[in-house]
């Protein structure tokens, strides 16, 4: 007991020296041992039972997590290591393994200076840790690297000295060319890693040992000795001689950067901002006294605190009760309590300074990646997003009414610590629309209401989102589309957007949501930088996702007065399209003409809305509508000799394999497979394979869906959504 | 009339407005012998209890609304071989959705016809004591509806103040904006608000706009309430006076220029007292 306090007490003294900190996550696949191993690392320096690490996961706060084995948000833990009697503060970072959650692992990355990359002996770098490494090191975070369950080559494949060399260069280099092609220029040939250099380590974490060059000539075992232990089982003995925390802990103040060094490099790199303001030299100096710069790493709901939100601090100091800026929020709100974190304790403090992990309550507006600042004008982390592009989703609702107002208040913490997740009610029925970015990822959202809640909720079958966009145009063919009472009308063109431009749209460079006339100039001109016509862009009203609106008419006189309602018909169409109500993507609408009443009440809301959607519908129609489906990569690594049964299983789904390298007894297949195709996907793979086959999803983006499955497609959403069969013409717009 | 008062065909019966007791003996006459009628019941509405006396004056009668107006299919097929018609309180051309009922007929080749009744435009002009001479174009003041609140009915009104015209406006009966809901007519102090949010927007929006130096508070008015009904009340004054009435159902105002001859007497004379 008395160890971890005291070891509290040593952490909140180290806070302060920016030299000792050590800010790492541990970039890993799924089963290679994360968990178990930053659980070691906080038992080790003191901060649970060492009995309990391999066993407890401290940060895996959620149940689920562990019985999926599976890591699913960013938690944090800070603990205090000592090298030669001198106290460092680490500050672990959890990172989410798997794709579904995007945006996380970016985030968790801009948090950290340094990270571990955590490899398994047996079946080297995974995609998914590929893809974790690609994000770290384009945050400019620096990698080591640590290859896990060497204890399994040793003793389940009986592995010699020479092989089990070859096995570590053959991952080592897989990492460095990874760090090569990913790194910023300046640094990939220094961050290189290298056994000699004692930038990697290698052990065992469930069996808590570790070992690396340095730590060999510090502790005087070698290689054979290892063997030794491993075959006599006598792994516990090895670890008290070379424990894995000590080993990667020293590797992690010997090798990865503090945040004084760190930041100097970084902060031009992850934050957008003017690097000549007080408020970025500050945290360029990583200055504890300078203004305060705190980015939100994630949000999680403490059954006692509430919402607490983790996040780095990049300079000055945040307070308890001091009145905060989370930017993009409406008022300053006051911090209720400020605490380090350790596991799954929360240790409230009077402050935590620069280049620390801080856990604030209090602030309602926090949300992850949100910024929060003393001065509601300094500049954020990242760009307030407004869109995002679910793929997939389900109808939940409370099997019990009474339970209705804790569901509500479930759902909007929900989608306040996912960014990916998209939150739609229905006050009335109590019906609540899920969409996200697969269907695991919405099964997990359902099952932290139902077990973190305590609500049982019935769910629906997923449901695909498909996009509606055109293959045509109607230039110099505009659509009419008339008022109900016929004395407005407005005439509008569609086009596609160019691809790189969708491209765009998408990463939000242009923003969502109407443009103010006074911005339209600079917004036009931002589009000229990338090719578009820039004198047609200025006249742009709004943009809805991967949607333009252009007023493209001239001197209508009343025209600009109507322009909010102009712009409420135009997002319907962009929420609804004319096909199957489906969202739309990709299309430039432009406004070429329009005849309006010369008096207002009569070209109000009820008249103009419904004219220009009309309007819009009818454009489209005449421009060729067609259905864009989801897609996702697809990777399934599996012993050669169930391969078979899983391709068949891919190709049943209208997969599409790119490639398929073997290497040694595993093959893999790499391909795309629509998400339509992927329900249940788990379950047949896993019967295919007889549960041998690994396999992970990253979403890629929409194809035109096959002409022949247009009409069967449709058909099944319009009989949902309880639409007419019949499909809608022009005729049906033109009244 | 040059046509048979039961010929088949749409007829538009003009009702007056507020007491049915404003109906002409033509309307009369013509409302009893259609073979169907219809009260239109949005572009301006009947008080209940005139309602409920409706069907004894002319016989049944059956309430449509937005759709069934903008759409009239049904509407038109009936009159094709029937005198079909559509009782509108005030006078029906007065509202410009019926205009377009007039080009309906035509394309389908169906006879209209048109029996114009009193209407409140002309019963406020007459009972403010303004020249009727001295007016200037109509405006309608139209609910915000999120974002959206439109500024050319003020522009219009500072164009007639400037030329010294007096401005009859005539108020939204729609909050919804989608003609849905049962219709709520706007109420003095709403009326007040909405002006000074559309000067707050033009000044927003649109540098070196010519306004008027008056704060809108202070703006001279005349409020006309459930005017031909037997509750009707006129008042004048200051819009920020005019605006805590609180009594009456449907308004509608005439905001005044400058005063001619007998004008300030007569505005005067009708001057509101908290």
């Amino acid at each position: 007991m008395g160890r971890k306090e005291d070891n509290i007490e040593r952490a909140v003294e180290v806070m302060r020296v920016r030299d000792k900190i050590r800010n790492l996550a541990i970039a890993a696949h799924i089963d290679h041992g994360k968990t178990t191993l930053s659980d070691n690392l906080i038992a080790g320096a003191g901060m649970m039972s060492e009995d309990l690490a391999g066993k407890s996961r401290v940060l895996d706060f959620d149940d689920q997590e562990s019985a999926r084995g599976i890591t699913i948000n960013a938690a944090s833990a800070s603990m205090v290591h000592d090298v030669e009697g001198t106290d460092y503060l680490i500050n672990l970072i959890d990172t989410p393994g798997h794709v579904d959650f995007g945006g996380d692992v970016t985030r968790a990355m801009r948090a950290v200076d340094g990270c571990i990359i955590l490899a398994c002996a047996v079946e080297g770098t995974m995609p998914q840790t590929e893809t974790v490494v690609r994000q770290a090191l384009k945050e400019k975070v620096r990698p080591v690297l640590f290859i896990n369950k060497v204890d399994r080559l040793i003793n389940e494949l009986q592995i010699d000295g020479p092989e089990m060399m070859k096995r570590f260069e053959k991952i080592i280099t897989k990492v460095n060319k990874l760090i090569y092609t990913f790194a910023p220029a300046e640094l990939r040939k220094e961050w290189q890693v290298d056994v000699k250099k004692g930038t990697v380590a290698f052990g065992s974490a469930y069996y808590n040992w570790g070992m690396s060059i340095p730590y060999m000539a510090k502790s005087g075992i070698n290689f054979t000795q290892i063997f030794e232990y491993c075959h006599n089982d006598q792994q516990k003995e090895l670890a008290k001689k070379a424990p894995v925390h000590r080993v990667l802990l020293d590797m992690a103040v010997d090798k990865l950067p503090s945040p004084l060094v760190a930041q100097e490099y970084r902060i031009p790199n992850i934050w957008q901002g003017d690097l000549e303001s007080d408020f970025a030299k500050s945290m360029i100096k990583c200055d504890p006294d300078g203004p305060l710069s705190l980015m939100i790493v994630k949000i999680w709901m403490d059954p006692h605190a509430g919402e607490v939100a983790v996040g780095r601090v990049y300079s000055g100091s945040i307070k308890h009760g001091e009145s905060v800026w989370a930017l993009g929020g409406a008022k300053a709100e006051r911090v209720q309590q400020v605490s380090m974190m350790v596991g799954g304790d929360r240790i409230a403090v009077a402050e935590v300074s620069a280049g620390n992990i801080a856990a604030l309550t209090g602030i309602k507006s926090a949300a992850a990646g949100v910024t929060i600042t003393r001065n509601k004008d300094d500049t954020g982390f990242e760009p307030i997003r407004h869109y995002s592009e679910p793929v997939v989703t389900v109808a939940v609702e409370p099997k019990s009414m009474k339970d209705l107002p804790k569901f509500v208040d479930a759902l909007r913490s929900l989608a306040k610590s996912d960014a990916s997740l998209q939150v739609s009610t229905n006050a009335e029925t109590g019906e609540a629309l899920l969409a996200g970015m697969g269907e695991l990822h919405l099964e997990i959202t359902t099952y932290r209401i139902e077990e973190e809640q305590g609500i049982k909720v019935k769910v629906s079958e997923p449901i695909v989102v498909y996009r509606e966009s055109i293959e045509g145009d109607n230039k110099g063919r505009p659509f009419e589309g008339k008022s109900p009472n016929r004395h407005n009308r407005f005439y509008i063109e569609v086009e596609p957007m160019p691809d790189d431009i969708i491209k765009e749209l998408r990463d939000g460079t242009f923003g969502d949501g109407p443009v103010r006339t006074k911005d339209a100039k600079s917004t036009g001109n931002k589009f000229g930088e990338f090719g578009m016509d820039k004198d047609l862009m200025r006249k742009i009203y709004a943009i809805n996702g991967t949607n333009v609106l252009i007023n493209d008419t001239k001197g209508i006189q009343n025209l600009h007065e109507t322009r909010e309602l102009i712009i409420e018909g135009f997002n319907d169409v962009c929420k609804k399209g004319p096909v199957a109500e489906e969202p739309l993507m990709g299309v430039m609408v432009r406004l070429v003409d329009a005849k309006l009443h010369e008096d207002a009440i009569h070209r109000g809301p009820a008249q103009t809305i419904p004219a220009v959607r009309n309007s819009m519908k009818g454009a489209l129609i005449r421009a060729r509508s067609v259905i864009f489906e989801p897609m996702q990569n697809i990777r399934i690594d599996a012993p050669n000799d169930v391969i078979g049964g899983v391709t068949g299983e891919l190709n049943k789904r209208r997969g599409i394999i790119e490639d398929m390298p073997v290497d040694g007894g595993t093959a893999s297949v790499i391909g795309k497979m629509p998400v339509a195709e992927s329900f249940g996907f788990s379950n047949s793979v896993r019967a295919a394979s007889q549960g041998r086959a690994v396999w992970n999803t990253e979403n890629a983006g929409y194809v035109h869906l096959p002409r022949e499955l247009f009409n069967k497609v449709v058909a099944e959403i319009r009989d949902r959504k309880g639409l007419k069969s019949e499909l809608p013409g022009e005729a049906q717009y033109m009244d | 009339m040059t046509a048979d008062v039961t010929a088949p065909g749409l007829w538009l019966i003009g009702l007056g407005p507020g007491n049915l007791d404003q109906m002409t003996i033509l309307a009369l006459k013509v409302a009893k012998g259609c073979s169907k009628l219809y009260l239109e019941g949005y572009t301006a509405i009947l008080p209940e209890e005139e309602e409920a006396r409706l069907e004894e004056l002319v016989g049944p009668w059956e309430k449509i609304m937005r759709e069934s107006i903008e759409f009239p299919k049904k509407i038109l097929d009936e009159a094709k071989s029937n005198s079909i018609g559509i009782l509108i309180v005030g006078d029906p051309m007065q509202a410009t959705t019926h205009i377009d009922l007039e080009s309906h007929c035509q394309e389908h080749g169906i006879d209209f016809y048109l029996i114009p009744g009193l209407s409140a435009t002309s019963l406020a002009v007459s009972l403010s004591g303004m020249q009727s001479y001295r007016f200037g174009r109509q405006i309608t003041l139209p609910y915000s509806y999120g974002d959206y609140l439109p500024l050319s009915p003020l522009e219009i009104y500072i164009k007639n103040y400037k030329i010294g015209l007096h401005t009859l406006m005539l108020l939204d009966l729609d909050p919804s904006g989608m003609g849905m809901k049962q219709p709520k007519p706007m109420q003095p102090n709403e009326v007040l608000y909405l002006i000074e949010k559309m000067v707050q927007k033009i000044k927003d929006e649109r540098e070196g706009f010519p306004l008027l130096e008056i704060p809108v508070c202070d703006w001279h008015a005349i409020l006309l309430s459930d005017l031909g009904s037997n509750n009707q009340q006129v008042f004048a004054g200051t819009l920020g006076d005019l605006s805590k009435i609180e009594s009456g159902k449907i308004h509608s105002f005439i905001l005044t220029a400058k005063f001619t001859g007998m004008e300030e007497e007569a505005f005067n004379r009708r001057r509101y007292l908290a």
